[in-house]
């Protein structure tokens, strides 16, 4: 009795497994669709986000264009007035909404260059980050503080009182230079030079160092007629 | 998750150790279901047997639909899988001698080597007539290679290519291949009984 009703069912056993074929891919036409997440992983996303490579520092950023470090790819993620107006040497301009675009992705999504992004503050450029960074993008780093840091840094260092440690005056004095290297001119610079020009020249009226004199001559002139 | 080996839960190294435990067992099937037999296989062209077809098709659905479950629940990243790139015209004209071959000889390359393995002389005739061909292949590749190496598509799906949702290609495909089945059958009842 058993075994015919087994033989029965099993007689079946091609419509059934068919059925089963078929209702299981009738779900997945039926699946609920949600939105693939692309890219890394969260947990990955997460500590890139932490991971102190993420800042390059003003100063870190001043000695590589000094040094002309070839690797450099600096970005700018202001919009193009701004970007008109100031930006930093070499820069390209990618406006934050163009990020993701086709003709940006060139830019910044490779592994030969160290690339950069820099704002007015951080903010924007972190946005950029966070948005290609989720794509997988790699070697991207933000300039700490943005321009506004580059400023107060680099072209305006905040000269250190004397009871500081000595780091921070040689600190300051790298910066000045570096400042001198993007056109900054200071007037303590262009004053006192030519005073201590003048009283080595006074002495011997006709000396070697005409290497220097050449660039301060238009300052030599008015220490010469107060003299 | 993910496809195992690229995403480093089983180590690379053991991908060929798995390739041929793997072989074993799909060499040990094939044979256990009757598909060393060259009249079986030759059967789908003449109308008396569809096992082949039945077996190729339900292993493509079956794997294409747990493949798209797995996909889902994220047990395995599809776009991380390998896809076999395209060469058009190479694939046309090789396949028209793949097939060519498998009516002639009533093998294709696996289940012949699985015939060798029992002792089936036709079976053995048809490798050497497989290397034969490889030898002669081998020899003329430099008249062979701008359409061996030519037309190449790039490592394209039907999905990509026809631009359509995968689940409704699976669920139409599934369809198609239980109704092409339940008519391969009302032939092979019709058909006169070949015994082999």
């Amino acid at each position: 009795m058993v075994n015919r009703k087994l033989v029965k069912f099993l007689s079946f056993r091609y419509i059934i497994l068919a059925s089963i074929l078929i209702v299981l891919a009738g779900g997945l036409v039926l699946l609920p669709k949600y939105e693939k997440h692309e890219g890394i992983s969260p947990e990955n996303l997460l500590a890139n986000a932490i991971s102190p490579e993420r800042y390059i520092s003003t100063d870190e950023l001043a000695d590589r264009i000094i040094n002309q470090d070839p690797s450099l790819l600096l970005v700018d993620v202001r919009d193009e007035n701004s970007f008109k107006k100031y930006t930093l040497p070499g820069a390209v301009n990618i406006p934050l909404e163009q990020v993701l675009e086709e003709d940006s992705e060139p830019y910044m999504d490779q592994n030969s260059y160290d690339v950069v992004l820099f704002s007015n503050d951080n903010f924007h450029a972190d946005q950029a980050w966070i948005l290609c960074s989720r794509l997988g993008f790699e070697n991207l780093h933000v300039l700490k503080g943005g321009l506004n840091q580059w400023f107060n840094t680099i072209i305006n260092p905040k000269e250190p009182s004397e009871n500081m440690a000595s780091n921070e005056f040689e600190k300051y004095n790298f910066r000045k230079a570096a400042s001198m290297y993007f056109g900054v001119a200071y007037p303590e610079k262009v004053v006192r030079k030519p005073v201590v020009k003048k009283y080595v020249l006074e002495k011997p009226k006709t000396t070697a160092p005409k290497k220097v004199v050449p660039v301060k001559k238009k300052k030599k002139m008015p220490v010469e007629g107060g003299c | 998750m993910g496809p195992l080996i690229p995403n480093g839960i089983i180590s690379f190294e053991w991908s060929s150790i798995i390739a041929i435990v793997i072989g074993i067992f799909f060499g040990f099937i094939l044979e256990a279901s009757g598909f060393s037999s060259s009249r079986k296989l030759a059967g789908v062209f003449y109308g008396y047997d569809f096992a082949v077809l039945k077996v190729f098709f339900t292993a493509a659905i079956v794997s294409l639909i747990g493949l798209l479950y797995m996909d889902y629940l994220g047990y395995v990243d599809m776009s991380s899988l390998y896809v076999h790139p395209t060469y058009l015209w190479g694939a046309i004209i090789g396949g028209v001698i793949m097939g060519i071959g498998f009516v002639a000889g009533g093998f294709c390359p696996g289940t012949s080597l699985s015939a060798v393995a029992i002792g089936k002389i036709d079976a053995i005739a048809n490798v050497i007539g497989i290397m034969v061909g490889i030898f002669i292949f081998s020899e003329l590749y430099t008249f062979f290679e701008p359409i061996y190496n030519g037309y190449f598509q790039g490592n394209i799906t039907l999905v990509d290519s026809l631009g359509i949702n995968p689940y409704w290609f699976v669920f139409v495909l599934t369809v198609f291949a239980v109704i092409m089945f339940a008519v391969s059958d009302m032939i092979r009842k019709r058909v006169k009984k070949v015994f082999y």
